[in-house]
């Protein structure tokens, strides 16, 4: 690759690796549980059906995106991602100002833990089957996100498969560490993850709906920098005043 | 059953999580288009504006936020 296809690649690349690690560490928690209740069996054989299922939708829509004509493709995607993306960090930003709390791995795993004893002692029969579907639901939830990113920012710039592949190693990344350690990985810095990809989203979505209505970005692929610590330095100063004590006097 | 409504859920809830947020974004997408498109302005001006109006957005979106989580 060369250095101006890897402006665009380590960005779109790092984006799917740091958003995989959030969600992955959320539905770890939940795949943990149902482990530790039923066993490896029932949540490796959910997890595995969950990621081949959206193996099988990025490895279905990407190539199809493909077909679609650049500009008009980079304005949908634009579109979509910053609505995600201001999303994200809406919320990540909401959470670094103590505005609402941040997610507790801990509680988590004993909230999903607790579901499941309930749903396993109502129905004696099937309590594989109810422990792997839990666990596959909460990776294909988990993971619906993760593939929304990894087509949006890998298929315009053909990067799909490097994207994909960044994104898998961060699932490979945390289900090692995950089975290693055996217990909730409460010590990850999801928020501050987060914070990281909604910055990252929200720069593709402002660099690629301004290309996909015909705006020539000084600097082409660069000015995605300067998008992604403007939207960090905005985000970082709206936390800060959340933070102060006047915002609650305000109210 | 019950999965499918949990996947149609989470994939609304990724893009219409705030209405507000939302609109406002496709407002001022639309807002750049009729610019650049229609009104033929100078497109990196357009993208000034589209930069400006995201951050715009976004803080807005968050100071009402925790205005109205602390209120509640």
């Amino acid at each position: 690759m060369d250095p101006a296809t890897w402006s665009v690649a380590a960005p779109a690349i790092g984006s799917a690796f740091l958003a995989s690690l959030v969600e992955v560490v959320e539905a770890f928690t939940i795949i943990l549980a149902v482990s530790t209740l039923r066993g490896w069996r029932p949540a490796a054989l959910g997890t595995v059906t969950a990621l081949a299922l959206l193996g099988l939708l990025i490895v279905l829509l990407g190539p199809l995106l493909d077909r679609v004509s650049l500009h008009l493709l980079q304005l949908i995607i634009g579109v979509l991602l910053l609505l995600f993306g201001l999303g994200w960090l809406r919320k990540a930003i909401l959470r670094a100002a103590g505005t609402i709390p941040l997610l507790d791995e801990d509680a988590i795993f004993a909230a999903e833990s607790a579901q499941l004893a309930e749903a396993t002692g109502q129905r004696r029969v099937s309590l594989d089957w109810i422990a792997g579907l839990a666990a596959f639901k909460a990776v294909l939830l988990e993971g619906l996100e993760v593939a929304f990113i990894v087509i949006a920012v890998g298929a315009g710039r053909g990067l799909l498969w490097p994207v994909a592949l960044g994104a898998l190693a961060a699932c490979l990344a945390v289900l090692t560490v995950g089975v290693i350690v055996h217990k909730p990985l409460a010590k990850v810095p999801e928020n501050t993850l987060k914070f990281g990809v909604g910055v990252m989203l929200s720069a593709f979505g402002v660099f690629w709906t301004g290309e996909g209505l015909g705006i020539d970005w000084p600097g082409q692929d660069v000015a995605l920098v300067a998008f992604a610590a403007l939207f960090l330095g905005v985000g970082l100063m709206t936390a800060s005043v959340l933070r102060r004590p006047s915002m609650e006097i305000a109210q | 059953m019950s999965i499918i409504v949990d996947v149609a859920k989470e994939l609304l809830g990724m893009f219409l999580a705030d209405a507000r947020l939302t609109t406002a974004t496709l407002f001022l997408v639309a807002i750049v288009a009729v610019l650049i498109v229609a009104l033929r302005i100078e497109p990196l001006l357009g993208g000034g504006v589209l930069l400006l109006g995201c951050l715009a957005i976004l803080v807005e979106a968050t100071l009402r936020e925790a205005r109205h989580r602390r209120a509640s």
